[in-house]
């Protein structure tokens, strides 16, 4: 079985890491909300596919799960980041923030400034 | 790292099999219920807004496949599955599993015991000790005379001179006398230089061994280790046991030690009990020539590969050492230099022509189950024809050629790895069956076989080799399998399988070979025991005695056998005594001796020799081996008559043709001897053996330490004359122990019993094959049959009788099977008269044989045949 979207995959996951930390612990549909948000139409269909890649951070230990209650007294899985992920995700926000830049600067370059 | 984590929470998941969908159900349910009140407040209607809810999450089973290939090991969860449903498959085919499991243990179970063998003889050669196969043996080797051994000064020299090997050991073999005065019993121990337990890297199981300098100057230390066994069954296992005196040969000696449960010394596979520093020799066997003597090479040497060296730096350090001594002390050692040898290759033991036979006997045992191995393909490709349908369906359900052919692999390896735990667990039972069976003999032998990790290993790694090779025909079959065409039928016409045709044929052909080898082995010894030996061995009792550790002259050897012989006559019970040096039909054989005889000279190079025996006058008498011409010998004390000989039938018609033996005069290394008497020719090597020229010697002209005692009983019960020769013995000497007391009968058993081996296993093998060649047949013919279900219909529904169908089916099988059958027969032909009856045609044998084979064969064909044409022909038309 292959991956659909390696890239997907990658990226989804940096942005689980980064609502954690910004939201503090969230349960899926509010994970799902808040990057459906910000990112506008990755989410918008197939918001399962949050699912399988929670449970791969769990399984890396950059996030944990445990049961709560939701805002509307539903028992709901909430998810926290840990101190790994945190650090985790500090690693990968500098890696993709130097690849966006580098990227940004290769986009920039225009033909006269490399001569 | 973080994926190592990962792997090992799927790694626990799969193990503890927890479940996963319960908790990702309910974070599905409660995704979209939160998702619907989102809808609902955004103001769709409710069964509109869960809709759209659903729509949103997406595709729920692809998501749970992520999540649940996420969450294990997928690959590994499949095999696992495989595994449980190959278990359902198999128990559905109890029978036919049975049969395959059962045929593979067989197969595993004897190549496994075979290889413990050579694994204990190559890898393992001494017993208890680690890293055996390290230790090589250090042989001086005479241009002459072969190996002769090394003398004590020459093992003192040695150790300094070959840097590659660390720590020379040298020991050699002894007879002890062990016991107080009137109870001795005779065993055999080693005399050992003051390294040897420390070189060998033995721990002792109690005590301490013997040290360095208790073997360094002639008869300080009166010291002795004992064996495991003999602390055991002499000291029921006391600690008290070290400390204590014990009386060998005659001289005290106290036990310091006990050697570790499994070693038996260092020259397998005898046996020893005691270990005695080297310098008691003079002490214990009165031999001070021993240590002292160049040209006495009594001591065997061995020594360890230092790390890094090798065998060839060794032999060559070892060349020149001997070079320079032969310079320096030419007398003893002119022409003598040496040679480095593993164990197996030892000039002295049986190792050599084990190893080579139990080669040839793998090899068969590996073809052997490569036919087990093509039996059991067949059976699979016979069952898997009709398992077309579900392989079909399991295409269509998206299965890919790799979870087919894992789904078949995973079936034919449980069943492989079955029958090799089976055969593992009989060839535990067999090697601990084998290592029980006394060898007996003059000599302690043992073998200690095992089945350890290595063996385990490989029956596993058989089991895995024939589970892949019978494997991969179904695999490949249905991994191909076209899906249309496997839903839609389940029988069209195959293409006619030649290969497996031609297997058929081969296993026949085998199984006639072997059947008759069989058949033909089991015969001669049949007529072993029933051939007449030529001497009389009921009635008569044999003892030996042994001399050696007193150093007695010729003239107290000669004086000795006299006076024995005298009391021994004296006794009611006993018509005749008599004493020689070899009993006939000994499992060690009897000694040929070069000679030249008055009136024959040969021609041809090389020399004369003749089986020869060194006998007391009445010995014939005792053996009840009539003297044709001439008289029996002189008399012990009789010291006027000249050296004498007597000859046999034999000896008389090939040297002398016939003409007048008497009085001719016969030249040995020993002297010169008249012969005085021709003897009747008698069995003397084996039965069955062509006649053998023989001299006898006199016992007066050649004593010797060493006596076997033959005595003839009146009463007729020989046994009973146990005690009373024992007595006899005491009273002469009371440190001199009687031993090897045996039936004539019991004697020719243990010759019989070397032969014996083979003949079972060709008793255990004969049946085997020929149901290994009834297995392979029957799996050809029920695959041709399974195949062919619609054209048998057809001609039964056009009104052939079930009976022709029958006869036409065995008619096509049973072509290649005669062609096997004869091949293997006239194989087995040719060998049998180039090889074992040497011209003679076993007629029943040959006869016989064949008549069963096929006809067990026709059976094989008969059964799946007969099912075949049983079949209702409109069902099998509709079961299209």
């Amino acid at each position: 079985m292959k991956q659909k979207t390696d890239v997907l995959q990658g990226t989804l996951a940096l942005m689980v890491l980064k609502t954690l930390d910004v939201l503090g612990p969230q349960h899926g549909y509010g994970i799902a909300r808040r990057i459906e948000q910000i990112s506008g139409d990755l989410l918008a269909v197939n918001q399962g596919t949050l699912y399988p890649v929670l449970l791969k951070l769990e399984q890396e230990g950059a996030i944990a799960s445990e049961w709560g209650a939701s805002e509307n007294n539903r028992r709901a899985r909430f998810y926290r980041l840990t101190r790994e992920g945190r650090k985790q995700l500090q690693a990968e926000t500098q890696d993709w923030e130097r690849t966006a830049a580098i990227i940004a600067r290769f986009f920039d370059a225009k033909a006269e400034n490399l001569s | 790292m973080r994926s190592l984590r990962r792997f090992l929470h799927r790694v626990v998941n799969v193990m503890t099999g927890r479940a996963p969908d319960e908790r990702l159900r309910e974070e599905i349910e409660e995704h979209i219920a939160l998702q619907t009140e989102e809808n609902l407040r955004a103001g769709w209607s409710p069964v509109e807004a869960r809709r759209q809810a659903m729509l949103k999450f997406g595709g729920v089973e692809a998501m749970k496949q992520d999540y649940r290939a996420e969450r294990g090991l997928l690959f590994i969860e499949n095999l696992l599955g495989d595994f449980g449903n190959a278990g359902r498959t198999i128990r559905r085919m109890p029978g036919l599993a049975a049969v395959i499991i059962v045929s593979l243990a067989i197969g595993i179970g004897v190549n496994t015991t075979i290889f413990s063998w050579i694994q204990m003889i190559l890898l393992e050669p001494l017993p208890g000790v680690r890293g055996a196969s390290n230790f090589l043996l250090v042989e001086p080797r005479s241009e002459t005379s072969g190996y002769p051994g090394a003398s004590w000064l020459e093992y003192r020299a040695l150790r300094t001179q070959v840097p590659a090997l660390r720590d020379l050991v040298a020991s050699q073999m002894v007879p002890f006398n062990v016991g107080e005065t009137g109870q001795t019993e005779r065993t055999h121990g080693q005399l050992v230089s003051g390294n040897y337990f420390s070189a060998l890297g033995l721990k002792p199981a109690m005590g301490r061994f013997i040290r360095p300098e208790e073997a360094e100057r002639p008869g300080t230390e009166p010291v002795v280790v004992i064996s495991y066994d003999y602390w055991q069954t002499r000291f029921r296992g006391a600690p008290r046991a070290v400390g204590q005196k014990v009386r060998v040969n005659g001289r005290d000696l106290i036990v310091i030690g006990v050697a570790p449960r499994e070693f038996q010394g260092t020259m397998l596979p005898l046996k020893f009990e005691l270990w005695a520093p080297a310098t008691l020799a003079p002490a214990l066997l009165g031999r001070t020539r021993d240590l002292e003597d160049r040209s006495v090479r009594a001591f065997s040497l061995i020594g360890m590969l230092k790390p890094g060296a090798t065998r060839q730096e060794a032999q060559a350090e070892f060349s020149t050492a001997m070079a320079q001594l032969a310079r320096d002390y030419p007398e003893a050692s002119a022409g003598i230099g040496g040679e480095i040898l593993p164990f197996w290759d030892t000039p002295r033991g049986p190792q050599r022509m084990l190893i080579s036979g139990l080669a040839v006997l793998q090899s068969v045992m590996l073809l052997l189950l490569l036919a087990v191995c093509g039996n059991t393909a067949n059976l699979m490709l016979a069952r898997g024809s009709t398992r077309q349908r579900e392989m079909a369906v399991r295409v269509a359900l998206g299965a890919g050629p790799w979870r087919i052919v894992s789904l078949v692999l995973s079936e034919n390896m449980l069943l492989a790895l079955l029958g090799a735990s089976l055969g593992a667990a009989m060839a535990v039972w067999g090697t601990t069956a084998l290592r029980v069976a006394p060898i007996i003999g003059a000599f302690p032998i043992l073998f200690q076989t095992r089945v350890d990790e290595l063996t385990l290993a490989f029956a596993i790694l058989l089991g895995a080799a024939c589970g892949l090779i019978f494997s991969a025909a179904p695999a490949v079959h249905l991994a191909r399998l076209d899906l249309g065409d496997g839903l839609r039928s389940s029988s069209n016409t195959p293409p006619r399988s030649r290969a497996r045709r031609v297997l058929m044929g081969v296993e026949v052909g085998l199984a006639m070979v072997v059947l008759i080898a069989a058949a033909l082995f089991l015969e001669s010894f049949r007529s072993a025991r029933q051939t007449d030996p030529r001497f009389q061995p009921e009635g008569v009792l044999l003892a030996a005695y042994d001399l050696s550790g007193r150093n007695p002259d010729q003239a107290s050897e000669r004086e000795f056998a006299a006076r024995l012989l005298e009391r021994l006559r004296s006794l009611p019970d006993v018509q005749a005594a008599a004493i020689a040096t070899n009993v006939p039909l000994d499992l060690h054989g009897i000694p040929a001796r070069p000679f030249t005889v008055e009136g024959h000279v040969r021609t041809e190079a090389g020399q004369d020799r003749a089986i020869s025996n060194t006998v007391t006058p009445g010995y014939f008498k005792v053996m009840a081996i009539p003297l044709f011409e001439g008289n029996d010998f002189a008399e012990m004390r009789d010291r006027a008559a000249p050296p004498q000989a007597i000859v046999n039938e034999e000896f008389v018609r090939r040297y002398l043709k016939g003409a007048d033996a008497i009085g001719r005069r016969i030249q040995t290394r020993a002297g010169s001897f008249a012969i005085i008497g021709v003897a009747r020719d008698s069995v003397y090597e084996a039965f069955g053996e062509p006649a053998q020229p023989a001299v006898y010697f006199s016992y007066r002209d050649l004593p010797w330490s060493h006596g076997e005692i033959h005595m003839r009983t009146r009463s007729g019960n020989e046994t009973a004359l146990t005690s009373e020769a024992r007595a006899v013995l005491r009273d002469l000497d009371p440190m001199l122990p009687l031993y090897d007391v045996r039936t004539f009968s019991q004697h020719i058993d243990r010759n019989l019993f070397l032969r014996r081996i083979p003949a079972r296993m060709f008793v255990v093998l004969g049946p085997l094959l020929l149901g290994l060649a009834a297995i392979g047949i029957y799996a050809v013919v029920s695959y041709a049959v399974a195949r062919r279900t619609r054209e048998i219909g057809v001609r039964l529904a056009f009104g052939a009788t079930s009976g022709r169908v029958v006869l036409q089916i065995i008619r096509e099988n049973l072509g290649a099977i005669t062609w096997g059958a004869a091949i293997g027969w006239i194989l087995a032909l040719v060998i049998s008269i180039h090889a074992i009856t040497k011209g003679v045609v076993n007629l029943p044998v040959f006869t016989g044989v064949p008549a069963i084979l096929l006809g067990v064969a026709t059976l094989a064909c008969w059964i799946p045949a007969r099912r075949a044409s049983r079949i209702d022909p409109m069902a099998a038309l509709r079961h299209e």
